[in-house]
């Protein structure tokens, strides 16, 4: 196998342009990948204010015209721009001195340019499904949610792996298109430890104060304020954690569960111990992710629950439910609490049991911590998704592709 | 000389008059000792077939059988274009002249192989939007217009059926008027014309 090894990532989203997770992950991905010796090319979706092509910490980055003439509907954008993205990723192939080895395509959004490149340069595709159209929407409704699923399900036969970031989504994709085990891989979502790392020399009490007295403990939640998150589960504990431990509740996001929300505390009259912050810049959670005495991730759905890893990283102590792929990051009362989902009690009992054991407390911040760098790491992280290019790359090469 | 021939009909799947004049060409290229292929769109009759002509034909389905609209269904199809073109393509040891398209719909797989692999292609126009679906621009009308421009502009040669079309490609889409070669079907010269498009358009692959 010639080196370095080089692989290109599509992804409609890459910073400075970020919708979700995609364009997060894509950039961690990349730039591990790099410093382990992969040439990674991006081709990604132009953006207002950024070059047409730059290397970013060792990616090459390159941003395709994106189809811009008003779209009859989103769907039909999507396959649109993946025409323009298709086109000029042959080009840049065509032109690199040295030859792709991977396409590595994420979500559907991106389907169409991932086959058709896999199709003319006789290349291996891989997919990393982030999300599902079934999944996103509980169940196929329309037209246009069909399309997307059957495009997600050509996408992963069309692949030679298929990625998913935790064992239920694994088992989530292997259900909803009915694929072979074999074809499934499990490298999780990695965390960036070293942004929160960085604020430990810095006095966060005068920041602390802003949302905290002194005596109270700062009870964490992070994510949209909607039922899958679970955020209603946690107001309603309130009551019950307060007859053991002084706290506030501080609750950063929005979304339309807002008002219900608002609606409940002030029924319990307890605006004083409530705090919706609503959505806040990157410094400022980080900063409060760092200060939380607890954070709480009530969900009663959740295919990965990076919010869960990112306090883990913070060091900050998490209680969470116990399903989807929360339940594969915490491991109860080693590295975490994991509660009944859906249920207060359980929830107060969690959160009540961290913030009254200061030595309990110590433990599984310290194993968290660890545990993040041995599982969540993208230095590993990329590693293992190097492997997996490799093993691809062997068993190509005994293909008549070769 | 090997070609491939895109068309979103020909039989027995005939919408229009398309379907007809490629499986006449066909037959006449073949005779022409030109190694033919046609790939073409149907729901149920895939794969390959040499037909009793000689003609090479491989006809593709849609993997995703909902859609939304036409664009949907286009934009999709072409990707299963690619991959038969590719078959072709590395089954010849990568040597393909040329690939002469037929009307927009195939556009979009044409301008990924020659990206991809130098193989130039020829757009043949039957129809365009404009005259389709006069003095309208949705969103929609422009997608199409917008691919049609595209194979306008990567396009090594454009043929037009009519003087009357090439005037009016000249007059949307700006293309220069020699860009453009008019082939009359009807015409006694029609096949000796169609290959003398052929001929410079593989030249010029050639001295690439």
């Amino acid at each position: 196998m010639k080196q370095p090894l080089s692989v290109m990532m599509l992804s409609w989203e890459f910073p400075p342009r970020v919708i979700g997770g995609i364009s997060p992950h894509v950039y961690f991905l990349s730039k591990s990948l790099s410093q382990n010796s992969v040439k990674v090319y991006v081709v990604t979706c132009d953006f207002p204010g950024t070059p047409s092509h730059e290397v970013i910490d060792g990616v090459e980055v390159y941003r395709i015209d994106s189809y811009k003439n008003p779209a009859p509907d989103f769907a039909t954008w999507v396959y649109l721009m993946n025409l323009n993205m298709q086109k000029e990723a042959a080009a840049l192939a065509a032109g690199l001195p040295d030859k792709i080895d991977v396409f590595h395509a994420h979500d559907w959004l991106v389907a169409t340019a991932g086959i058709g490149l896999k199709h003319v340069f006789r290349k291996p595709l891989l997919v990393t499904m982030h999300s599902t159209e079934i999944g996103r929407r509980d169940g196929l409704h329309t037209g246009t949610e069909k399309m997307i699923s059957e495009t997600e399900a050509w996408l992963t036969y069309e692949a030679w792996k298929v990625i998913c970031c935790s064992g239920y989504m694994v088992s989530h994709v292997r259900w909803a298109f009915g694929l072979p085990e074999d074809k499934l891989v499990m490298v999780p979502n990695g965390v960036n430890t070293r942004v929160y790392n960085a604020l430990d020399g810095e006095d966060l009490r005068d920041f602390r104060s802003r949302f905290a007295a002194p005596s109270e403990r700062l009870v964490l939640f992070v994510g949209r304020l909607v039922y899958e998150k679970g955020v209603h589960i946690l107001v309603n504990a309130v009551p019950k954690i307060l007859e053991k431990v002084d706290a506030k509740f501080v609750i950063v996001g929005s979304g339309y569960m807002k008002e219900q929300l608002l609606n409940i505390v002030r029924s319990m009259k307890l605006e004083h111990k409530v705090l919706f912050a609503g959505f806040v810049d990157d410094e400022t959670l980080l900063r409060l992710q760092k200060c939380a005495d607890v954070s709480v991730v009530p969900s009663l759905f959740e295919p990965f629950g990076i919010v869960a890893l990112e306090a883990m990283a913070a060091k900050s102590p998490v209680v969470v439910s116990d399903t989807g792929g929360l339940s594969e990051i915490v491991e109860h009362e080693v590295t975490g609490v994991k509660v009944y989902p859906n249920n207060t009690d359980s929830l107060a009992w969690g959160v009540t049991k961290v913030l009254t054991d200061d030595g309990f407390r110590r433990y599984i911040v310290e194993n968290a911590y660890r545990r993040v760098q041995e599982k969540y790491d993208w230095e590993k992280i990329a590693q293992q998704t190097k492997r997996i290019y490799e093993s691809v790359l062997g068993e190509y090469s005994k293909s008549f592709w070769a | 000389m090997r070609v491939i021939i895109f068309s979103w009909e020909y039989p027995p799947r005939v919408v229009g008059r398309l379907a007809e004049y490629i499986n006449k060409l066909a037959t006449q290229l073949a005779k022409q000792d030109i190694e033919t292929h046609v790939v073409t769109y149907h729901d149920f009759l895939t794969g390959t077939v040499t037909e009793p002509t000689g003609v090479q034909t491989t006809r593709v389905a849609n993997p995703v059988h909902t859609h939304i609209g036409v664009l949907t269904w286009v934009l999709t199809l072409n990707q299963e274009v690619e991959r038969a073109a590719a078959n072709i393509y590395y089954n010849a040891n990568k040597h393909i002249d040329l690939i002469d398209v037929y009307d927009w719909h195939f556009i979009p797989a044409a301008v990924t192989l020659k990206n991809a692999t130098g193989i130039p292609f020829i757009y043949s126009v039957e129809s365009l939007e404009d005259h389709r679906s006069p003095g309208t621009n949705m969103p929609y009308n422009m997608a199409i217009k917008s691919i049609e421009w595209l194979g306008f502009y990567e396009a090594a040669k454009v043929t037009a059926k009519t003087e009357w079309m090439r005037d009016e490609i000249v007059r949307i889409y700006k293309v220069p008027k020699e860009k453009i070669a008019v082939i009359s079907p009807e015409a006694d010269s029609w096949v000796k014309d169609v290959l003398t498009v052929y001929d410079e358009v593989a030249g010029g692959a050639k001295s690439r």
